[in-house]
Formats: structure tokens, sequence, C-alpha cells
């Protein structure tokens, strides 16, 4: 028995501080400063990073209990079964056993996606204390202080730095609403002006913003990604809001003169087009992107625009696209009304004169740009000519 | 990684329950452990295992081969091999600065238990 429990021991050990290390790890890309982000690769890279290591670490702490159950089986089945119970232990593995129960809480919920938002995030946040707890268990049994303090303090600072700067705003730029319009049912369009130093924004960008009181008006106040539409004269710029939860569906009803704090900007979606001919396909709100970067001025090379709606009603921007279309030759817009079966999606392909030449940008649904996907690749469009965002921050 | 925590989350949970089982069902079984830890071993016996090698020692009333433990040690073998061949029962309990070993170290400990102090 001697023999083999140390392995078992020695496994149990090895996979909790790897598993640990990783989920620590997990919380750095969840900093989000503009500037960071832009050097990593983008707010999608640093959130697939973060995903993989929150999910491999959970995954090797889940075998560090089974393994020191192993390193106990060969004694007895019981004292297998007694050394991991949750009950009758000391605090520190109580400990342990509350923080797994808390990260399995919180990532069960990480993967349902038809969550509310809010309900969503609510529940991710779960997962902080999972972490921490995770690290004071290591620290309490481990009898290695050192290593765990150092985990802990990573952990505390990489929470506190996204706490304060991003979920509090203390990072946020302040801004005022300037105009608002509606532009289909549902979608209004918020212009705002900067109170202070303009965000560096592009078109295909979008911002995080958190809209506050006005003369008439109480906002949410809560962060909430919004693309931006335009960019204006002297920092001003636009961004889209459907109504698609509680905080959107209270900014239908958005006057000027309210305080919003702005952080960001984020994204990268347009800046790689290259000089081929372009294909942009847009679902719904989807569009969005695309406005910003026609409202820039006429299109520097051929640009097809595939907007697919469920309604005309729902068509944002509709009409200012149809005149952008009368009046620059190189823009073509493509509009239909489409259900999830995107039936004219094939149709509307195919008057795409080069198809297979163009480089693809697709904003929309993931089914959409799923379904797309598929069609291009049957037209002869390579993968690595397709660039989709799904503006999700899930 | 939705398919990582799912499978993750069910093999997880399917092997607690299997623990919880045997634990619960069959306690007594593996029988060949259970007999050797009820062995009875002489203090003059332990003191033949002395070295960092083959190190033995006593731990109220009980008896312990810790030889593969010791690269293990948290703070390394030194503050352990002194001990090899000896009781340590007041070392193991006070770390000879009046703080105990942890939960976890308690949890360890049975691993290496092979007898018991004969009297």
């Amino acid at each position: 028995m001697a023999t083999t429990a140390p392995g078992w021991l020695t496994l149990s050990s090895a996979l909790a501080w790897a598993g640990t290390l990783l989920l620590v790890a997990s919380l750095l890309p969840m900093v989000r400063e503009p500037r960071l982000v832009a050097m990593l690769g983008g707010l999608d890279r640093m959130l697939r990073w973060h995903h993989r290591l929150g999910t491999l670490g959970y995954a090797l702490v889940l075998g560090h209990p089974l393994a020191l159950a192993a390193a106990r089986w060969s004694a007895s089945p019981r004292a297998a079964w007694e050394a991991i119970a949750p009950w009758g232990q000391p605090v520190g593995v109580t400990l342990g056993w509350a923080a797994l129960g808390l990260l399995m809480a919180g990532l069960a919920s990480t993967f349902a996606m038809r969550l509310p938002y809010r309900r969503w995030r609510w529940l991710h946040r779960l997962l902080a204390p999972g972490v921490l707890g995770g690290v004071a268990h290591a620290g309490l049994l481990s009898g290695r202080a050192a290593p765990a303090l150092a985990l802990g303090a990573i952990a505390l600072a990489a929470l506190g730095w996204r706490l304060l700067r991003a979920d509090l705003g203390l990072a946020a730029s302040p801004y005022r609403v300037e105009r608002v319009a509606m532009r289909a049912a549902g979608v209004i369009e918020a212009t705002l002006a900067p109170q202070a130093a303009p965000l560096p924004v592009q078109a295909g960008q979008f911002v995080l913003a958190a809209f506050g009181e006005g003369p008439h008006y109480h906002g949410c106040d809560e962060f909430h990604p919004f693309t931006v539409s335009g960019v204006g004269a002297g920092g001003t710029l636009s961004v889209a809001v459907k109504a698609l939860g509680p905080c959107t569906r209270r900014l239908q009803a958005l006057q000027p003169g309210v305080a919003v704090r702005l952080q960001g900007p984020f994204g990268d979606f347009l800046d790689d087009r290259g000089a081929a001919p372009q294909l942009w396909v847009a679902g719904g709100i989807g569009v969005t992107p695309f406005v910003a970067a026609l409202r820039e001025g006429p299109v520097r090379r051929p640009t097809t625009l595939v907007y697919l709606f469920r309604d005309r009603r729902d068509a944002a921007f509709l009409e200012e696209l149809q005149a952008l279309a009368a009046a620059d030759r190189g823009f073509e817009l493509l509009a239909a009304e489409a259900d999830e079966r995107l039936a004219p999606l094939e149709a509307m392909l195919a008057r795409v004169p080069g198809l297979g030449g163009r480089r693809v940008h697709a904003c929309g649904p993931a089914a959409m740009v799923d379904a797309l996907r598929g069609r291009l690749a049957r037209h002869g469009v390579a993968a690595g000519a397709v660039r989709a965002e799904r503006f999700d921050f899930r | 990684m939705r398919t990582l925590f799912l499978s993750s989350t069910l093999a997880f949970w399917i092997t607690v329950a299997a623990f919880w089982a045997g634990g619960t069902w069959w306690p007594g079984a593996g029988g060949g452990q259970a007999t050797a830890a009820d062995r009875e071993i002489a203090a003059a016996e332990v003191a033949r295992h002395a070295v960092p090698k083959d190190c033995w020692m006593i731990i109220d009333g009980r008896v312990y081969d810790v030889t593969r433990y010791l690269p293990n040690h948290p703070v390394g073998p030194s503050m352990v091999v002194p001990w090899c061949g000896k009781d340590a029962s007041e070392a193991y309990c006070t770390k000879n600065a009046g703080r105990p070993h942890t939960a976890y170290a308690d949890q360890l400990l049975p691993a290496y238990r092979i007898g018991t102090l004969a009297h």
C-alpha cells in the first residue's frame, strides 16, 4: 500500500496546484484595459483564453479530491470516502468543497447562454469567490503558505482592478447625450459628445456605455456593449441601441442631456479590410458597424452589403443605406426579409460578382454566421477570407 | 469547453458516488492492508529503521513507514529525519514550535501506517 499511496498523493497535490494556478491565470484576461486588450489581440481572443484557462483549471482541480481518496482506498474503502466526504471535516476541507461548489455553479451558468444577460452575469460572479476559496483551501491544508499567498494576491489584484476600473467604471470617460433618433422599431441611435478627452473610436469598434441621469430620465447606470454607428467631428460618436433587455428597453426613451460613462473602444472588426473587393453580410442590428464604415465616405473598393432582417420595421438604417447606395457607385446594397431559414441568402450571394475573390465581413446572430460560412465555402471563398463578429460578451 | 466541463463534472460525480458506495457498503474491504495495520511492532524493531532510506517512526501508538514520503515533506526531509526510528508523537503534534500539523497532514498519515506499537 505504501508503494502506491504516495503516487496518488503526489498526483493529488500536483492536480490541486496546477488547477489553482490555471484558475488564477484565467482572471488575468478579464482585466479589461483597452490598450492591454489591443496588445493581446482583442477582446475575443482574451475571452477565449479566459474560457480555456478557467475550464481546464476546473477540470484539474476536480481530480485532486479523487486522487486523495484513491490514496486511501487500499487502506479501506471507508477510509477513502472519509478522506473526501463533504461533512464532518476540518474547516479547510469544507472550504474546499464550498469553493468547488461555487466553481461548478458558476461554470454551469456560464455555458447556459439562454439565460438573460443580467442573471448570467450575476451567476458568473460566483466564480470569483470560488477561485479565492480554492486558493485559501490550498494554503490552509498544504502547509505551503507562500505560493498560496502569492496566488491569492494575484487573484485579488486582478479582481480588484476589474471591479474598480471596469465594473464600477473608475476608468470611464464622461460623455453626454447630444441627440437621439429612432432608427427602427425598438432601435434608437444616440449621439454622444465627450465632456473630457474623447475616446479614439473607429468604425467597426464597440464601447461599453453606462447611461445615467438626465433632466427627465433615469438610466440603469450599468455598462453594456454598444456598437459604434458613426464617428463625428469633435470626438462625438453614435451608438445603436436595440431593445433586448430591461436596460436597453429603458434606453428607448433616452433623451438629450443624459450623462453617459464610456469605456473602450474595443474591437478591430473592420481593421483588416485589405485591398480586395468586399462582401459585408449583416443580420439585424449587426448592420451597425457597416453603417459606421459607410458614413466615413465613399468606399475605396467595390463593396456589397447583404442586409437580412426579419421585418422591414426592424431594418435599422435601411433608408440611409439605400441613399448611400444610390449616391456611391462602388457600394451595392442587397436587402431582404428573412427568417432563421435564411431563404433569400443563396440567391443574394449568387448576385455578388467575383464572390470567390472577396474579403468577407459578417456580423449577426451565430446561426446566420454559421450558415453563411458553409455557403461561402461552396462558392469558393477561403475560410481565412471570412471575418465574423458576434459582439456578444459571453 | 462546454464538453470538457460537462464530461469532467459527470466523471467527477460518478467517481465520488463510487467512493461513497464503497465506503458505505464495503467499508472494511481491502483486508490485506487492514491486517498489516493491525500488526504489532516493538519499539526496538522501529529503532532498527532509523535512516532516511529506511525510516520508521511512532506517532500516538501507531507505527509509520515514511520513507517514501520524506522527499515530499513541505519543508524538506531534514525536519523529519532526526525522528527516524523514534517516537515522534510530540514532534508531530507540536512541530517543536507549539503548532500542530495541518488537517491535510492528518489525512496523509494513515496512508503510511504499517502497524501498532507493541506494549
